[in-house]
């Protein structure tokens, strides 16, 4: 299964990450296979950010135990853009304005440092305009500074935009619905549901159950304290939307 | 024109041997004597002095300065200065031999465009050179290297455009020597309604040996004229240049600077504008990229001598290695000058903490009914933003250029002229290799 070819993309064993010598994730065991939407929800503060920002390579965190290979290999020695390079791709939950850098520019320039030859001029705006349709996103966009000025809601729109540019082997959505009104994360979760696919994936990372009624998980995992609390379906997701998460930090004390 | 001779040093003789080598007319050689004159009163620039106490200038022996003797001149523009990215209507070239069209577009022929050798203007077009040669605009008063520019200039072109002619290419002119004393004098102008593009690059002959450039760019843009100006400063790592730049501009005429700086070793530009009439516009920009032990001192000066103008000036550097910069900007406002509305903002990105930057604004203001507004920001890298674009498979270089490039473009967006605007984004994102280069001292 560590071959590249096996069913897991992603596989984390016994992570352990610190911020600032204090422990986050105190033990983490997960398993995403290509082609499945795991989604990873919890509590603020349970460690959802912290294993999003570790598994993209932040030099904030530190890795204090355990392993993380993506396609059979340890990614915990590559630089972010390494892991990006190799098929990884994460969207930000507060991404960054970058003033004079065009989105379009910006994309190309991301798509051909993953590319052995550089895409021609014409087709990468026909891939544009097509991802951009499927976004519902407005021309005009592809022409503005990256999130500059953007809107909550354009901004993670950007972010699904190159995920759909890009086409990563492994997408995690860091708090993608957070700040999105209805018809966003309708957009958003129609964007994801047409990328995903046999080759993809994904991790979504959310703390209300809201969006997993448009991006529907195949596993659904409990993040509390850094640690794996429960794994199910999509039902548990369901569940904790009744229930809340402090019945599940109860329940795992008991 | 062999002076190849002369004894070294700057002397009253060696300014009568450059009025010689050009067969000045008598009243172009009393200029140049008088020049002299205040060159020889004025004391050398000192620490002490509020221009120069940021500013170091130790490194410069007067006695060791010698003019230079004319080479033939280039035929060709220097690969550094893109003159086909830019398409221009005219490219001239100065050197210390003088200055030389090597192309010229049927249209600005057409249009009447001068563009001259200046020793040769004054011979035979004095009324275009005579009552603005170095006495309205950059004058010998101005200061040491203002007199001794207006005493002993080797290599000047004068550049006119006529009334009511619309240019729609810019004008070329690149000076490139390998002389160890340049000193360069463009005196352009555009008649009234006129509209063009000048584009005045500053380049090395193939030489990594130290020399000095002291330049001087008077410009005048008459009523209702539309003058854009583009300076680019993109010597080689062993130049030291100063530069003393300044426009008049007239009844509701509109000028833009762009002062583009990323070579040399030491760099002291006094980029001016003066509104003389009611009406009158100007927009400065300036972009400057900096690495090594770079050293770059800009004193801008927005004058606002009549009513109802506008100056609104830009000026962002990009500062690596130990490099350091110096912005000192004023906003003068006559009394007279009623309902001026000026803006003054100067931005620093710093990428190494090696790096620093000076920023000094200042206000004269002495009208009452006014609107002058000054900032400056000093930032560094965001690592949050490297972040995020290495997310997305960017290398780190790759990622910092990324930002560099975007930090300029709120400069290159105020930049009119679009064939313009690209080369200066190529200038300002020059492939890390000649950079260095360009830089490595």
């Amino acid at each position: 299964m560590h071959n590249g070819s096996g069913a897991d993309a992603l596989v984390i064993q016994d992570l352990h990450v610190s911020v600032d010598g204090m422990p986050i994730l105190k033990g983490i065991d997960l398993h995403v296979p290509k082609g499945e939407v795991h989604a990873l929800m919890g509590p603020n503060g349970s460690g959802k950010s912290t294993l999003a920002n570790t598994l993209m390579g932040h030099p904030a965190f530190e890795v204090t135990g355990g392993s993380v290979t993506f396609k059979g290999q340890d990614i915990l020695e590559l630089a972010t853009d390494e892991r990006a390079r190799l098929g990884m791709f994460m969207a930000f939950q507060y991404p960054s304005e970058i003033t004079g850098v065009r989105v379009s520019n910006f994309l190309r320039m991301a798509l051909n440092a993953q590319r052995e030859e550089e895409i021609s001029a014409m087709e990468f705006r026909r891939l544009m305009m097509e991802k951009m349709r499927l976004l519902r996103m407005d021309m005009k966009f592809a022409s503005r500074y990256l999130n500059e000025g953007f809107s909550g809601g354009e901004k993670k729109r950007n972010e699904i935009l190159q995920m759909a540019v890009l086409q990563p082997e492994l997408a995690i959505l860091d708090e993608t619905d957070s700040g999105l009104d209805i018809d966003a994360l309708r957009i958003v979760a129609d964007g994801v549901n047409t990328l995903r696919g046999a080759d993809m994936a994904t991790l979504v990372i959310t703390h209300y159950q809201r969006l997993l009624n448009y991006i529907v998980p195949d596993v659904v995992h409990v993040l509390i304290d850094g640690r794996i609390a429960r794994t199910g379906d999509k039902q548990l997701a369901l569940e904790l939307d009744e229930s809340g998460y402090e019945a599940m930090t109860a329940a795992q004390e008991a | 024109m062999a002076i190849d001779a002369r004894a070294p040093g700057l002397t009253r003789r060696a300014v009568d041997e450059v009025a010689d080598a050009g067969q000045e007319p008598d009243w172009l050689r009393a200029h140049r004597r008088a020049a002299w004159d205040v060159y020889e009163a004025t004391p050398n620039p000192e620490r002490t002095d509020e221009e120069w106490r940021r500013t170091d200038l130790r490194w410069l022996r007067w006695e060791s300065l010698t003019p230079a003797s004319p080479l033939d001149s280039l035929d060709r523009v220097p690969s550094t200065a893109p003159a086909a990215a830019l398409s221009p209507s005219v490219t001239m070239l100065i050197s210390a031999g003088g200055a030389r069209v090597i192309d010229i577009s049927p249209e600005a022929r057409a249009a009447g465009v001068v563009a001259l050798d200046l020793a040769e203007a004054a011979r035979t077009q004095p009324a275009l050179v005579r009552e603005r040669l170095s006495t309205t605009a950059v004058t010998p008063e101005q200061g040491k290297f203002q007199a001794l520019n207006a005493a002993l200039w080797q290599g000047g072109a004068l550049v006119h455009v006529p009334r009511g002619a619309v240019l729609a290419q810019p004008i070329l002119v690149v000076t490139c020597d390998d002389a160890a004393l340049r000193q360069p004098h463009l005196l352009a102008s555009l008649g009234a309604g006129a509209q063009a593009a000048i584009v005045e690059w500053w380049a090395d002959a193939e030489t990594d040996a130290p020399a000095l450039v002291n330049g001087a760019t008077e410009l005048f843009a008459d009523s209702g004229s539309h003058l854009t100006y583009t300076h680019v400063q993109g010597l080689s790592s062993g130049t030291r240049s100063i530069l003393s730049q300044r426009a008049l501009v007239r009844r509701d005429a509109t000028f833009t600077s762009t002062n583009v700086t990323v070579g040399g070793r030491f760099h002291k530009a006094r980029v001016e504008a003066s509104l003389t009439e009611p009406g009158a516009s100007a927009v400065m920009n300036g972009a400057f990229r900096l690495g090594s032990r770079q050293f770059v001192d800009h004193h801008t000066t927005q004058g606002h001598l009549a009513t109802d103008g506008t100056s609104d000036l830009l000026f962002a550097g990009v500062l690596d290695g130990r490099a350091r910069s110096v912005y000192a900007g004023t906003i003068v406002v006559d009394p007279k000058a009623q309902r001026t509305n000026a803006y003054q903002n100067n931005r620093n990105l710093l990428l190494n903490s090696g790096t620093r930057a000076d920023s000094i604004p200042r206000l004269e203001i002495m009208a009452d009914d006014v609107r002058c507004t000054h900032g400056a920001t000093t930032s560094t890298l965001e690592p949050s933003h490297l972040y995020y674009l290495c997310s997305r498979g960017l290398s780190e270089s790759q990622a910092r250029e990324l930002i560099v490039e975007g930090y300029f473009e709120a400069v290159l967006d105020r930049v009119p002229h679009e064939g313009v605007r690209d080369v200066l984004r190529g200038v300002l994102t020059a492939p890390a290799s000649t950079r260095d280069g360009a830089t490595g001292i």
